[in-house]
Formats: C-alpha cells, sequence, structure tokens
C-alpha cells in the first residue's frame, strides 16, 4: 500500500514565505530551531530528502493552528505529515515515537497498563481493562507495513 | 441515546476516574454507553505521523465494530475524537482509499460502510442532550472562575473536525465547553491565548521540557485572570496542564495552584455525584482546598441547604 495522494507537494508552490505558520506555532515558540517555513523552504528547494534527518521536524504538535492562519490555506500540518512518514520509512523518528509506535503494535494501547491500573478501576467501581484482539490488530498492522517497517 | 463508548488509551489507564464520571453522568443524562473491543484510535500525534497507511486502517477497524452495531461513537478524549472522525471523513469521501482499507480488513470480516458519525462527549451534551435538560439536572452549584481549554484536536482543522459550524467566514473557535458550563450555572473567565496549544504532543514525542514552556505561557494568561480552576475535554491536556504546575519550580518566578477538572468531573459534582466516583485521587494539583474553601464540598454548599434558604436548583 503507497502513500495515499493525500500529500500534495504542488501545495509547496503556493507556499511565499511569509511565516505566518511559524510566528503562530506554540512549538517554534518553545524550540529554537523548529520552523515550519523553513522546512517548506527546503523542501522546495533541496528535496523531501533534505528535510527528514533534523529531528526538530518531529517538533510539529499537529494543532493545525497554521492552517487557520495560512493567507494561502495550505494545509501545512499535513504536508509536515507526509514529511514526518518519509522519515520514518528511512528509519528516523524520535525514540519516544518509536517506543509509543511499537507499544500500540504489541498492545494495541499507546499507554503502559501498570498493575495499579486494575486497583484503581476496582476502586472506583468499574469493570477491568477489556481484552484487545491483538489477533487482528497485529494482522492489520502487518498487512499494512508498519510490523516490517519497526522491525 | 445509545452510542459506542470509546475510552481511548489514556482515559481508562491514567485516569479511569474520567471514566467512571462520565458513565456517572451519562446515566443521570439516559445516555447508554456501549463497551467494545476497540484499540487504540490511533493517536494522531504518533502512528499517524509515522505510518499514515496503518493509523487510517486501524481507525477504520475501530469504526467498523460500531457501525457492525449500528451505534455512533461517543468519544472521551481529543485525540481520539481527532482520530476517528477524520478517518470517518477521509474513508467517505475516497472511493480508492475506503477500498484499500477495505481489502486491509477482509480477513477479519471487516468492511467499512460509512453509516456513523462520531461525536465528542461535549457534542453530545450540546447536540443530543440539550443544554435545557443538563441545565435542569444541575442541583449543586460551583461557585468558582472557571477557564475553558478545548485543545487542539477537539476542532482543528475545522474543515474536517466542524465543516458545517466554523470555517474562517464564520468562526474558527468552538463554543460547547463554554455552553454546557454556563447550563450547569459556572462563572467562565476569559483569558488571554485560550485557544493556544496546551504542548502536551511536543512532550510525548520530543521534548517534555520545551512542551512545558508551552503550557506555561497558557497557566500565567490564566493565573493572570484570576482563574480558580481549569477545565479540559482531553485527557492528554489535562495531564499537560496538572503536571506542569508541579513540574515548574517556583524558582522559575511561577507558582501555579489552579486545580484541572475534566468537564465530566465538573459536571458531576453539579449533578451532586458521590465524589467517590469523579476520581480526584489521581490529580496532582488538589482539588481538596478550591473544593472546602469554596464550600461546593460540605454541608454549606449542599443543595438542599441552599433550596431551604431559597436558592433552589440553578436555572
Amino acid at each position: 500500500m503507497k502513500t495515499p495522494a493525500l500529500f500534495d507537494e504542488e501545495l509547496l508552490y503556493e507556499c511565499y514565505q511569509c511565516a505566518r505558520c511559524t510566528g503562530s506555532c506554540p512549538a517554534a515558540l518553545a524550540v529554537e530551531g523548529f520552523n515550519p517555513r523553513n522546512i517548506l523552504l527546503k523542501c522546495l528547494r533541496l528535496g523531501l530528502q533534505s528535510a527528514i534527518t533534523d529531528e526538530k521536524l518531529w517538533c510539529c504538535c499537529t494543532c493545525h493552528v497554521c492552517e487557520d492562519r495560512c493567507p494561502q490555506i495550505i494545509d501545512v500540518t499535513d504536508l509536515l505529515m507526509s514529511i514526518m512518514n518519509e522519515a520514518a520509512r528511512h528509519g528516523y523518528m524520535p525514540e519516544k515515537v518509536r517506543v509509543s509506535t511499537n507499544m500500540i503494535l504489541h498492545t494495541g494501547r499507546a499507554v503502559l497498563v501498570s498493575k495499579r491500573v486494575a486497583h484503581l478501576r476496582k476502586k472506583l467501581g468499574l469493570n477491568p481493562l477489556r481484552t484487545i484482539p491483538m489477533d487482528e490488530v497485529e494482522g492489520i498492522l502487518e498487512k499494512t507495513g508498519l510490523a516490517a517497517m519497526m522491525g | 441515546m445509545k452510542y459506542a463508548f470509546f475510552l481511548g488509551c489514556v482515559i481508562p489507564v491514567k485516569y479511569p476516574g474520567f471514566e467512571s464520571a462520565t458513565r456517572e453522568v451519562a446515566s443521570a443524562l439516559d445516555i447508554e454507553l456501549v463497551d467494545m473491543e476497540f484499540s487504540c484510535c490511533p493517536s494522531p500525534t504518533v502512528i499517524k505521523l509515522v505510518h499514515y497507511e496503518s493509523w487510517l486502517a486501524l481507525a477504520a477497524r475501530n469504526l467498523c465494530l460500531a457501525e457492525e452495531e449500528g451505534l455512533d461513537i461517543l468519544t472521551m478524549c481529543n485525540g481520539c475524537t481527532n482520530t476517528l472522525k477524520e478517518a470517518n471523513h477521509v474513508l467517505k469521501q475516497e472511493p480508492a482509499l475506503r477500498k484499500k482499507v477495505n481489502e486491509i480488513l477482509k480477513p477479519w470480516d471487516r468492511e467499512f460502510k460509512g453509516t456513523i458519525e462520531v461525536k465528542h462527549l461535549l457534542d453530545v451534551l450540546c447536540d443530543d442532550v440539550g443544554l435545557a435538560a443538563i441545565s435542569r439536572r444541575a442541583t449543586r452549584r460551583i461557585p468558582f472562575g472557571v477557564a475553558c481549554h478545548y485543545g487542539c484536536h477537539f476542532h482543528r482543522p475545522p474543515r474536517i473536525m466542524y465543516p458545517d459550524r466554523l470555517s474562517p467566514s464564520k468562526s474558527l473557535v468552538p463554543t460547547q465547553m463554554d455552553d454546557v458550563l454556563t447550563a450547569i450555572g459556572v462563572r467562565i473567565v476569559p483569558y488571554m491565548r485560550r485557544f493556544l496549544c496546551c504542548g502536551a504532543a511536543l512532550g510525548t514525542k520530543v521534548d517534555l521540557d520545551a512542551a512545558n514552556e508551552i503550557t506555561k505561557e497558557k497557566l500565567r494568561h490564566m493565573a493572570d485572570r484570576h482563574v480558580e480552576a481549569i477545565s479540559v475535554a482531553c485527557p492528554s491536556c489535562f495531564e499537560q496542564f496538572d503536571r506542569a504546575q508541579v513540574l515548574l519550580k517556583p524558582a522559575d518566578g511561577f507558582r501555579f495552584t489552579m486545580p484541572v477538572f475534566y468537564i465530566s468531573q465538573l459536571l458531576g459534582l453539579a449533578f451532586d455525584i458521590d465524589e467517590e466516583k469523579l476520581g480526584f485521587s489521581e490529580h496532582r494539583v488538589k482539588v481538596d482546598p478550591l473544593l472546602a474553601s469554596t464550600g461546593v464540598r460540605g454541608e454549606a454548599g449542599h443543595p438542599r441547604r441552599e433550596a431551604e434558604q431559597g436558592r433552589g436548583p440553578i436555572s
């Protein structure tokens, strides 16, 4: 299964580098060197591959506020998402993201279930956590290619 | 009213109190919740960024489970809402993608048909239950000033989350939380940068300290307006605000003590539901001082006492 046609590289040409995306970006506010405008420029000038190795790429919180503000109505978050997808295909992703992805792949949940959970739920009068049919979940993620990609 | 109850990963494991509060509130409002064998939604800040196709296929499986029972999905977490709404939207709009996903799901006898909707708890409360019914059920006053934080994934991007309600020509920001809290008599405190991200996604993926800087910015604006408590519609936003207040040291010049409430905990208080069911024990910023000093807890704030004084239920 190939990447769906949701990532439209033509959108890069719509960008006139006004930096409204970056001015409104919460992650750019907090992380020096994370700059969505610059990532788009880099992709346009040097190609997608030039943007995939810098881990700062993953600072995008996917809050989509850049899209609300972009005068050219570019789906900046979706562009960044596609670049992250490409980075992951080449093995580049932050350790925390790798751990969470493997957790979902093997347990069907994004959060580790500690021993305390059962006790907490019982105290509140809740039923124990339902089991997740992992044959099916892992089977699906094998067919999509995630299992092979994560190794 | 009957829904497939989508718990997500964070709430049932880290904050089961939000689940039990929601179940209590739902039962008080005659909402029936059906549990199913859902997996992770999966998260829009993890798998979607790593492998879009896997994100779509796993989301489709979750949607199929609810479709098979003929039920709309009720979500409690913004991440789940964002993923399931977007996947539902994409799969309804793009026949080619739907075909690919259905081929993947076929060995398990599942087929995405596009017959249901995904609704956040706040939307069920506003649109399906109705504000009047909520207001009628509220018997206890909540006399403290609350800041609403919706969280980005609740409403962005508007072209997918609320194509009919939000747009650049109308408004880009939602009102459901303000509406529900106003209906139970809560005083909403406006503050600067209401729709700024909480920072959680940056912390879970890359850098928690940087994430807390974003959170600090928001907390500062809230404190400037003398906010007494924060209301959220998402467990990730909750964790971020709750944890950052403890982690941000007084040495930074900031000391925040604004307890954070998940929306159904505030409804639970207003509905006079047994506090044991609302799960305040997992909060890092303790709610007890606020509940005691404002009279929500204890005899002074009890609805029957207020009725005796001629104030009666909130209308």
